[in-house]
């Protein structure tokens, strides 16, 4: 508490002096709404959570390799995952629009068979999650429940703005804001709906992550 | 889907050492003229000779490629969204806008980097948590 009062204090001190909004005010007088400035909002103290300290830790990619060990399970790693990356099986959660232009994907013209993937319609035989559409708040029950049926090593790509974040729908009583409340995802597609080819750099982005994925190294420094 | 004649004859135009990185990279022999290069460093290559939608492709100059290297005037031409190339074509070609770094950005996508984006939430949350506070002993 004592920090966020000290904190208002700074933001009054720091707000700009009323003089400059002079000229506007006789504009601002027609609005019946008392003129309220951004900076004198206070911000939350409490977001529900308790409060911690911002650490860096360094992420996968940027810890470099040391040992003849670690290198030897490299190799074994990136034949992981070369094999994980080159045989992609997305679970198609298709709910709305998004889901035709990941139909599209599959269609002759970008092909999504020459990368392996393959769409199947059962999520215990996948490894990617497409959450393409609206997720609504009756759906998200089941997207969780499809979830957590498959396997461990797995991947949510969540395409379009309404997966993303509600997009269109986003002040909807109905609507999950971003299916990011429901599932863990790996890579947002931006669009609304995003081309085929966008769904494909997304893909392409998300193969780029899983060769960065070190499983055998991991277990060796543990 | 390639022949073993098409990939000997490309094989022989275009000779071992680029025969084997176009492999590594494309998956294919490619044999064209050399259209240009951005500056990024990639090259453009053209065939008209092939199928269509074959006829264009890039050899990228990074090895951890990605689609969004390509310069955005070369990306309308290896599209077919138009016919020229902008080595040809002056309104395609880059020119640096004033408000733009005068640095070339290399890494255009910032996934699996510190600048890739983290959901968050700007509303107040519904439940707080308890925040022990001790009042100062005076």
């Amino acid at each position: 508490m004592l920090a966020t009062s000290r904190r208002t204090a700074a933001l009054a001190l720091r707000a700009k002096p009323t003089t400059y909004i002079v000229p506007l005010q006789s504009v601002a007088s027609i609005s019946t709404t008392p003129k309220k400035d951004a900076t004198s909002v206070t911000p939350h103290s409490s977001t529900g959570l308790a409060h911690r300290e911002r650490k860096e830790v360094p992420l996968p990619s940027q810890v470099p390799k040391k040992g003849v060990m670690q290198y030897a399970l490299t190799t074994l790693d990136q034949i992981t995952n070369w094999a994980r990356q080159s045989s992609l099986w997305p679970m198609t959660f298709g709910l709305a629009c998004c889901a035709v232009e990941m139909m599209h994907l599959s269609t002759p013209r970008y092909d999504q068979d020459r990368l392996g993937i393959i769409f199947r319609a059962s999520p215990r035989q996948s490894d990617v999650m497409i959450v393409a559409g609206t997720l609504t708040n009756k759906m998200a029950p089941a997207l969780r429940q499809v979830y957590d049926q498959m396997p461990e090593p797995r991947w949510v790509v969540s395409m379009g703005s309404c997966a993303n974040g509600g997009g269109y729908y986003h002040y909807s009583y109905s609507v999950v804001r971003g299916c990011d409340r429901i599932v863990p995802v790996d890579v947002y597609v931006p669009g609304c709906p995003p081309t085929s080819e966008a769904l494909m750099y997304g893909i392409f982005q998300l193969q780029r992550k899983m060769r960065e994925t070190r499983i055998t190294r991991m277990w060796y420094r543990k | 889907m390639s022949t073993i004649t098409r990939t000997l004859r490309n094989l022989w135009k275009v000779g071992v050492k680029d025969a084997w990185h176009q492999m590594q990279y494309i998956g294919d022999t490619k044999a064209g003229t050399l259209i240009g290069t951005d500056r990024f460093g990639n090259k453009y290559f053209e065939d008209t000779e092939e199928l269509p939608l074959r006829t264009r492709w890039v050899d990228y100059k990074v090895h951890d490629y990605d689609a969004a290297q390509i310069e955005p005037g070369w990306h309308a031409w290896i599209s077919y969204s138009v016919d020229k190339p902008p080595t040809q074509d002056s309104v395609l070609a880059y020119k640096r806008r004033e408000w733009e770094d005068t640095d070339a950005k290399t890494i255009p996508n910032y996934t699996l980097t510190r600048g890739a984006y983290k959901p968050y939430n700007t509303t107040k949350a519904k439940v707080t948590a308890w925040e022990p506070v001790a009042a100062a002993r005076k």
